[in-house]
């Protein structure tokens, strides 16, 4: 199958004045294909958030190649960088990153108005997938009217309805409590399970990754290993993850 | 310890602090400044001359502290904001809350106090450009002079430890209530939703507007005309009640906005009208009263430049009436016209100059229609011949009058052509016989005291008994005449009905003379005066208006820069978020302008009934109110555009 998101020796290097030169991300490859749940874990400082920005556009890389589906997104120029995010890229943040002078509902509309999509169907649009998400009762409230849960899966909402290419998520279970991001990694797996979406997920917390289908484990700025889940359960697909962090040590999140 | 870490902290938070450094400077400054202009000697006279305009003052003076007390509450507000979740912070590690309350008091004050002493150059300076700027405008050097007083700046000094007190009262009123989880989540606090249906909304709008619409009515009603005397309670009841509505309107307002944008899917999803909606409605909702009492600043502002505009219009008329001529001189002796030209010729230099005669109508057609009225002064009706019409015409730089040859013209005084429009003046019968139909009553500032008789007609020469009455010299000179100029001319008169008195010539006799730099010194004082002051406090209002709306989208740039990044995330390009900010700032800064807009309309159209008949024409009033709107306007998008560029910086930062 064609992949979406290719990584060829993406290396991003920092230098500091006195010459001392920090290497986040040391020469990674990889490929992802449609309708993949990946997760990049690792610890504290192991380059898992610049990866994730070199991907989203947000960061530049030092050399090697981005490809999401046919382009290669380090070759692109400013004008188009924001075309390309509007059209092929969704995001969630750690801290949901939603306007509080709109609804939800606008807040999930917003990337649709960006799009140009027709004003007649954005509504349709945003009450489906609303729906899907199990967020419906809630759209005529404003952001800090809902609890952490419910605006990271408007969050998500917001970034699917564009039907981006790829999601990429960056620690979205951050800021919930237990409950909240299971009930967030759930409506997660179902956007990749029914609606058929990518989704590349970067997190330091074991129980997140268990609902992804592959793990990829990165220490010092290069992929340390890598697991699928394959028929496994959710549970011992955690216990496999725990097993691999405690390989690579360093302070890993293993709680939950 | 304490004292050392809230030094590094407001070190830290500079920039915030820059922002009050400059509102409150400025502010102050702005006080300073109209203090020092209120205080002047002249302004001083003139509220001795005229109690109405001593209140006006009071009640600006007022209004200006009020608004001022209001805007570095704000600042305040917004830097205890900023620093919320620091003194959460202290309050966790055990440091009491008088300690911390009586910190940011004493760092206010001290912020205060160098604002303070900053203002007061700042200010002084501003005076001056500003009154440089407005004596160029008004031609009039030196007739205001702006000197330090110890009372301006004392008022001045007195504002600031008033307003302090407030503002610092409050400040600990809000330190009192607080409790730490309020600091700790300050910045995460929303505004409440306001939960208004729409028909509410609707209902109050209609009741506002009403009781402006009344208020605009009643304020119509005081200027019925020349003779009924404006109530001045009346007035300034009408004015309370338009700042009442103002206030409620602008309140009401966003509601309604956000409800009819919202409705239509097509507007609502068109490019980023949601967006900019959505933060104009919130913003207005936050600060609903900030736009409320700015919109009754730029009202104000407003309407003191059309009164301005009004005395300058006034002002401007009556020498156009009076003297519309460098010098004209009713000649009894006609040998005497070589010697009026070479004293003219002394002083200045001569650039045109006309004699011609004022004719009789020995059949006194307009006499006849106006059956002996109080304002015939000569026995016979007055001609003028159309080629020295036109040449004096010329003279004054307007166009020739054309007539058909069975037409001819009267021009009068104002009060001589209401008569003659009453008595249905149509036809005039020539000595031969000739029946001339007319062509129009006009009123073209020609010198009626001069020339003695308030309305004369106008005929084509070859209808003209010639029959001499007076003989006019009409001097045009290069150089300004001098209010001097009069009284040289007038001891010229046969010397024998002259004499000295007191270092006057007074002189008995039929001559009249006219010197344009006369007629400019005896109207300069009041008229100038009025229009000067509000012409100053129209600007001071201005740089006050814009400054706090400048002040305000910035302090938001800063403190919501992350909307942009979420925009920027999503695929919003930057020219698009720039466009949404040019927008959102457009809003924010017309509207605020369109009730102004209406008020200052209606209320000159309401006083020009009372100041058309010194005015040049009836509808010479909308000529004012477009300068001083387009005036407003520039000085207004100077401060949009300066905003523009330092929103889009913060953003990029």
């Amino acid at each position: 199958m064609e992949q979406i998101l290719k990584l060829n020796h993406v290396k991003k290097y920092y230098g500091d004045k006195s010459g001392l030169i920090t290497k986040a991300v040391n020469g990674i490859s990889f490929e992802i294909e449609p309708q993949e749940f990946v997760a990049i874990m690792g610890s504290s400082g192991s380059g898992k958030t610049t990866l994730l920005n070199c991907m989203a556009t947000i960061d530049t890389v030092t050399s090697g190649q981005i490809l999401i589906g046919e382009k290669d997104i380090t070759t692109l120029k400013e004008s188009e960088i924001a075309d390309f995010r509007r059209k092929e890229l969704g995001f969630i943040f750690q801290d949901f990153n939603l306007l509080d002078t709109l609804t939800i509902e606008e807040n999930i509309a917003l990337s649709l108005i960006i799009n140009h999509e027709n004003p007649e169907k954005i509504e349709d649009l945003v009450k489906e997938l609303a729906i899907k998400l199990g967020i419906e009762s809630i759209l005529n409230k404003f952001p800090y009217e809902v609890s952490g849960g419910q605006k990271q899966r408007c969050a998500c909402a917001r970034a699917l309805i564009n039907q981006p290419k790829i999601i990429l998520a960056d620690e979205p279970t951050g800021a919930l409590d237990s409950k909240s991001a299971r009930m967030l990694l759930e409506t997660m797996a179902l956007m990749n399970q029914e609606l058929n979406s990518t989704i590349l997920m970067v997190t330091h917390d074991a129980f997140s990754a268990s609902f992804c289908k592959r793990v990829m484990f990165l220490k010092d700025g290069k992929i340390f290993s890598e697991i699928y889940k394959g028929e496994k359960s959710r549970k011992e697909f955690f216990h496999e993850i725990l097993d691999v962090l405690t390989l690579l040590g360093g302070d890993v999140d293993l709680v939950k | 310890m304490l004292n050392k870490l809230a030094l590094r902290n407001a070190k830290r938070s500079i920039k915030d602090y820059m922002i009050y450094l400059i509102t409150v400077t400025l502010s102050f400054s702005f006080i300073f400044a109209f203090n020092l202009i209120s205080f002047s000697k002249d302004v001083l006279n003139l509220s001795s001359m005229m109690v109405n305009f001593k209140y006006s003052m009071y009640f600006v003076n007022g209004l200006i502290i009020f608004v001022i007390c209001f805007l570095i509450n704000y600042t305040t507000k917004f830097i205890f904001k900023k620093r919320s979740k620091e003194f959460g912070t202290y309050l966790i590690l055990g440091i009491k809350k008088k300690q911390i309350t009586s910190l940011f008091t004493r760092e206010n004050i001290i912020l205060g106090s160098c604002s303070f002493v900053l203002s007061i150059p700042l200010g002084y300076l501003f005076s001056m450009i500003m009154s440089y700027i407005m004596m160029t405008i008004f031609e009039l050097p030196k007739l205001i002079k702006i000197n330090i007083t110890i009372r301006a700046l004392g008022l001045t000094f007195l504002y600031f430890l008033l307003i302090y007190f407030i503002v610092l009262l409050l400040l600990r009123k809000r330190f009192k209530k607080l409790k730490i989880h309020d600091l700790l989540y300050l910045e995460r606090k929303n505004e409440k939703r306001r939960k208004q249906s729409i028909v509410t909304s609707c209902l109050f709008l209609c009741f506002f507007l009403a009781i402006g619409f009344y208020a605009l009515f009643v304020f119509d009603k005081q200027f019925a005309g020349i003779n009924v005397e404006p109530s001045m309670v009346k007035i300034f009841q009408s004015i309370l009640m338009i700042i009442i509505s103002i206030y409620g309107t602008t309140l009401t307002i966003p509601n309604i906005l956000i409800y009819l944008v919202l409705k239509s899917k097509k507007i609502k999803y068109h490019q980023d009208n949601l967006f900019v909606v959505r933060l104009f409605s919130s913003k207005i909702k936050t600060m609903s009263f900030t736009l409320g009492t700015l919109t009754v600043l730029i009202t104000l502002t407003l309407v003191a430049l059309n009164i301005s505009s009004l005395f300058k219009g006034m002002f401007e008329y009556q020498i156009k009436q009076n003297a519309p001529y460098d010098i004209s001189i009713n000649v009894i002796n006609t040998e005497n016209v070589a010697k009026y030209l070479a004293k003219i010729e002394e002083d200045y230099t001569i650039k045109d100059q006309y004699i011609h005669h004022s004719y009789q109508d020995s059949q006194n057609n307009i006499r006849k229609k106006l059956e002996n009225d109080v304002y015939l002064w000569h026995q016979q009706d007055i001609v003028i011949k159309l080629s020295d019409y036109n040449k004096l015409m010329a003279l004054k730089n307007e166009k020739p009058l054309e007539l058909r040859d069975d037409e001819y013209l009267i021009n009068c005084s104002k009060e001589a052509c209401e008569k003659i429009k009453e008595s249905n003046m149509t036809s005039f019968e020539t000595k031969k016989g000739t029946f001339l139909t007319l062509k129009e009553i006009t009123n073209q500032g020609f010198d009626y005291n001069i020339t003695g008789f308030s309305y004369f007609a106008v005929l084509k020469d070859e209808y003209v008994e010639e029959i001499i009455i007076d003989t006019f010299l009409t001097v045009n000179t290069l150089e300004k005449t001098k209010e001097q100029f009069a009284e040289t001319l007038a001891s010229m008169e046969d010397s024998e009905n002259c004499r000295l008195e007191d270092n006057y010539y007074i002189c008995y006799t039929s001559s009249k003379i006219a010197v344009k730099g006369k007629e400019e010194a005896n109207n300069k004082s009041f008229m100038t005066i009025t229009s000067f002051i509000c012409f100053y406090i129209a600007f001071i209002f201005t740089a006050v208006v814009g400054t706090i709306l400048a002040i305000l989208a910035l302090s938001e740039s800063c403190e919501y820069k992350y909307r942009y990044t979420v925009l920027k995330r999503l695929g919003y390009k930057e020219s698009d978020c720039y466009k949404s900010i040019r927008k959102q700032l457009l809003l924010f800064f017309l509207f605020p302008l369109i009730i102004p807009c209406l008020v200052s309309f209606t209320t000159i159209h309401s006083m020009n009934k009372l100041f058309q008949i010194v005015l040049t024409s009836n509808n010479e009033y909308f000529h004012y109110f477009l300068a001083s709107f387009l005036l407003f306007l520039a000085i207004y998008s100077l401060y949009l555009i300066t905003t523009y560029f330092g929103y889009k910086k913060n953003i990029e930062e």
